[in-house]
């Protein structure tokens, strides 16, 4: 997966989100994202965690290996 | 072979867990190293299972917390996050609070 198909991925799987991708390894599977949402807002961090790996999805558990995972509220 | 229930006795009966791959002195991912080096950081006896070590611990694992990735992080018997959220809360000092409750809790009983 490209940085740029896992920035659509989450920012259309969490409303009103901002994400910033890096490619951790250049190898298409380690990345570390910034999420920004109004939606974190009220929530913990493992509620939140839990929003971008929903969004995600089964690509967690497949074509991606790590991520690196950043949130907070705009 | 590992169970969900299996899992949750080892979560309950050790106050500071880390399951990762890897073992304590031989990470075999950096980011169990990291949450690894930061529970080491607390001054406190933890444990770590190694995924690796039987492969139904990380399905057990899995369905225990409705959590996908590892390393997963544990005080007194609840999920405190990945070394993501452990390093946040290592920084902004919640960590060290959590863990010295967990302790002074343990040592009253």
């Amino acid at each position: 997966m490209t940085d740029s198909e896992l920035k659509s991925i989450l920012e259309n799987g969490i409303d009103d989100s901002t994400v910033v991708v890096r490619d951790m390894t250049g190898t298409m599977d380690h990345f570390e994202v910034e999420v920004v949402s109004p939606l974190f807002a009220g929530k913990s961090l493992i509620e939140q965690h839990k929003m971008v790996h929903a969004a995600v999805g089964h690509h967690l558990t497949t074509t991606i290996h790590a991520l690196k995972i950043t949130t907070r509220t705009p | 072979m590992w169970t969900s229930e299996e899992v949750k006795n080892v979560i309950e009966s050790n106050t500071l867990v880390i399951f990762g791959k890897g073992t304590k002195f031989e990470p075999m991912c950096g980011f169990t190293a990291r949450a690894i080096e930061i529970y080491n950081s607390l001054g406190k006896p933890y444990e770590v299972v190694n995924i690796f070590a039987d492969e139904s611990i990380r399905g057990a694992l899995t369905s225990y917390t409705n959590w996908p990735t590892t390393p997963q992080c544990f005080v007194a018997g609840e999920m405190i996050g990945g070394s993501d959220i452990v390093a946040e809360m290592l920084n902004s000092g919640d960590l060290q609070k959590k863990v010295d409750a967990a302790f002074e809790g343990a040592e009253s009983n």
